[in-house]
């Protein structure tokens, strides 16, 4: 008998199936009902700054090519030829000006249309190959640079669809008068785990930290999330936690970066470089937000920011007990180059592949999918309700919003995927 | 940089101080392995990335250089790992605290070293390649096999060497490790 839905997350989210995160018929459904739906980031404009430029993506298992045309506007196409639907391009990025099927070389402009069939010659009929470019993301926008795609033709304007979640992220991508650029190629990490874990952890999930990564973050660390640490969902599946500081606080405990090895163990150079940063976030970007200092963030379905650490992230589904985890380091774009190469370690030292932190978390959510799947235990649904009904609206900030410990980031997130689902369950 | 000499003497040296590594390592005794360090030590490990094959160099073997793949400390890409005497004193202390929980029960590793090439002897400054395999058992039922190459500088202090510079270039396609936080 097929699962039903609303048999995996009751009414206020507080109880969780462990077949959420398990079940081959749940993730199809996951595919239809999210991947085939949301917005989807695909890439940033610093990674394909001139025509001929591209990178590669993927929306849930879908392969993507995002470039720039030589019309200079961006294309997002499926890697996959129209002949035998081998993927076209190899390369994780890169410059040119065709992309080749190694099987036949029948070739495409980055633009995605097709050019050249090489076997035309031979044959009477000519096929129509104006009907034959590569498969186009029907849906592609951009805001502040972040390219996003979708597969429903209908969805909402990306703009309106991140809603409130534009004032969170202006907390940080407007600090920079140049902006942010992503730094090199991503690290591509499989993990056995589901996507939605690494998700819900960026979504808002800090209260782990002090626990899970007691070997390296001392108790103190923790003191100041006690302190001034707020949980906020804009809406369902879109959440940021933060520290809001006093407004008496010294700049180098709000300033973005300072608390990170990188900064910590760089010289006077680096530290001036964040201060006079944080000098100019008032006048930027107000005086709440120039206070915030920010922790995790998530954007429904599967994109994740960590501030304290300045990398982006997309869990990208690989089954029910899979997931290709992409991370960058983000750097302010006007910033000089050496101090550039500093930052970009506040993210490689604790998170990505390598991290000292991040080795933990990956533990944790591979576990957490064995233990999903044990027998015996479905009566057992994991318990999502610390801090029922405890968030409110704030007087100045966009959200619901709470203690970091309260878990309705969570809760919300569940409610939005449980409706997704229910939409495309026959 | 002088002209290479090399004597037996200097070879079998050098490959006694990366067994002796290799066994402190798989013993855990990270402590004792930490004072082959220098302070000042750089230790990296590039990313390793699919770029384009450029047509202009077919026939060039700078076509499919495996530096062409790397993005390593001077580039502008972001490297896996570039750490100092610093962050791995903390890898080094957090071996040791009961919550270290991807490393509990601990690693059990076992490390191959070989292929031992002295490339430049400058007296007491030496820059050596080596390749290693490790083994590595997880509980669960899973065993991972790292693959790679060490470019080191080893530097004679006190009448001993130690490590001052190691780049890991890791042979991997898919990073389908658990982790690339161990010791190499």
């Amino acid at each position: 008998m097929p699962i039903k839905v609303s048999d995996l997350v009751n009414d206020d989210a507080t109880l969780i199936s462990r077949k959420c995160w398990t079940d081959q018929h749940v993730y199809e459904l996951e595919k239809k009902g999210i991947f085939g739906k949301a917005w989807l980031f695909l890439g940033h404009e610093s990674q394909i700054k001139n025509p001929g430029d591209f990178v590669q993506a993927y929306m849930c298992e879908t392969p993507i090519i995002l470039a720039r045309g030589s019309d200079n506007e961006v294309y997002a196409n499926i890697n996959s030829c129209t002949h035998r639907g081998l993927p076209v391009c190899r390369a994780d990025h890169g410059n040119t000006k065709r992309f080749v099927c190694p099987y036949h070389n029948w070739s495409y402009t980055v633009e995605g249309e097709l050019v050249a069939i090489p076997q035309e010659r031979e044959v009477k009929t000519k096929p129509d190959k104006s009907a034959l470019g590569l498969k186009r993301v029907p849906r592609v926008e951009s805001w502040r640079g972040f390219y996003f795609g979708s597969f429903d033709e209908n969805i909402i304007p990306l703009e309106d669809y991140l809603g409130d979640m534009r004032y969170y992220l202006d907390a940080f991508l407007e600090r920079f008068e140049g902006g942010i650029e992503f730094v090199g190629a991503p690290h591509r990490w499989v993990i056995e785990a589901n996507w939605k874990l690494p998700m819900e952890n960026q979504l808002g999930d800090v209260n782990h930290g002090p626990f899970l990564h007691a070997a390296v973050i001392p108790p103190e660390a923790n003191q100041e999330i006690l302190d001034y640490g707020l949980s906020a969902v804009t809406e369902p599946g879109h959440g940021a936690t933060f520290r809001l500081m006093p407004e008496d606080a010294e700049v180098d405990s709000v300033a973005w970066g300072m608390e990170a090895p990188g900064a910590i163990l760089a010289g006077p150079e680096v530290h001036e470089y964040l201060r006079e940063t944080q000098a100019k976030a008032k006048q930027r970007v107000g005086d709440i937000r120039s206070r915030m200092k920010g922790l995790t963030y998530g954007v429904y379905p599967n994109l994740s920011f960590l501030w304290s650490n300045a990398s982006f992230k997309v869990s990208h589904p690989r089954g029910p007990g899979k997931v290709e985890y992409w991370s960058w380091s983000v750097v302010p774009a006007d910033a000089p180059d050496d101090v550039k190469k500093i930052l970009r370690t506040n993210y490689s030292s604790l998170f990505g592949p390598g991290g000292i932190l991040e080795q933990e978390d990956s533990e944790v959510w591979s576990q957490q999918f064995k233990g999903s799947n044990f027998d015996f235990a479905d009566d057992r649904p994991y318990y999502y309700g610390l801090g029922l009904g405890e968030e409110k609206p704030h007087p100045e900030l966009p959200g619901m919003i709470d203690i970091t410990a309260n878990e309705h980031y969570a809760r919300a997130f569940f409610m939005r995927w449980r409706k997704a689902l229910e939409a495309v369950e026959e | 940089m002088s002209e290479l000499t090399l004597t037996p003497e200097l070879q079998l040296s050098i490959e006694q101080f990366y067994f002796q590594e290799a066994r402190m390592l798989d013993n855990r005794q990270y402590q004792q392995w930490f004072a082959l360090l220098t302070e000042d030590l750089r230790y990296i490990i590039p990313s390793r990335t699919n770029p384009m094959v450029n047509n202009r160099e077919r026939g060039n073997e700078d076509m499919i250089s495996v530096e062409r793949e790397l993005e390593g400390e001077d580039s502008d890409g972001c490297p896996i790992r570039e750490e100092g005497y610093f962050q791995l004193m903390i890898r080094v202390e957090r071996a040791y605290k009961m919550n270290s929980w991807s490393e509990n029960p601990p690693a059990r590793t076992r490390r191959i070293v070989g292929n031992v090439e002295i490339m430049a002897n400058d007296g007491d400054t030496l820059s050596i390649y080596s390749n290693f395999h490790m083994h590595y058992a997880r509980p669960g039922g899973s065993n991972y096999l790292y693959a790679g190459q060490r470019r080191d500088t080893l530097r004679k202090a006190e009448g001993r060497y130690k490590i001052a510079r190691r780049e890991v270039i890791l042979d991997y396609a898919n990073i389908d490790y658990p982790t690339l936080g161990l010791f190499f």
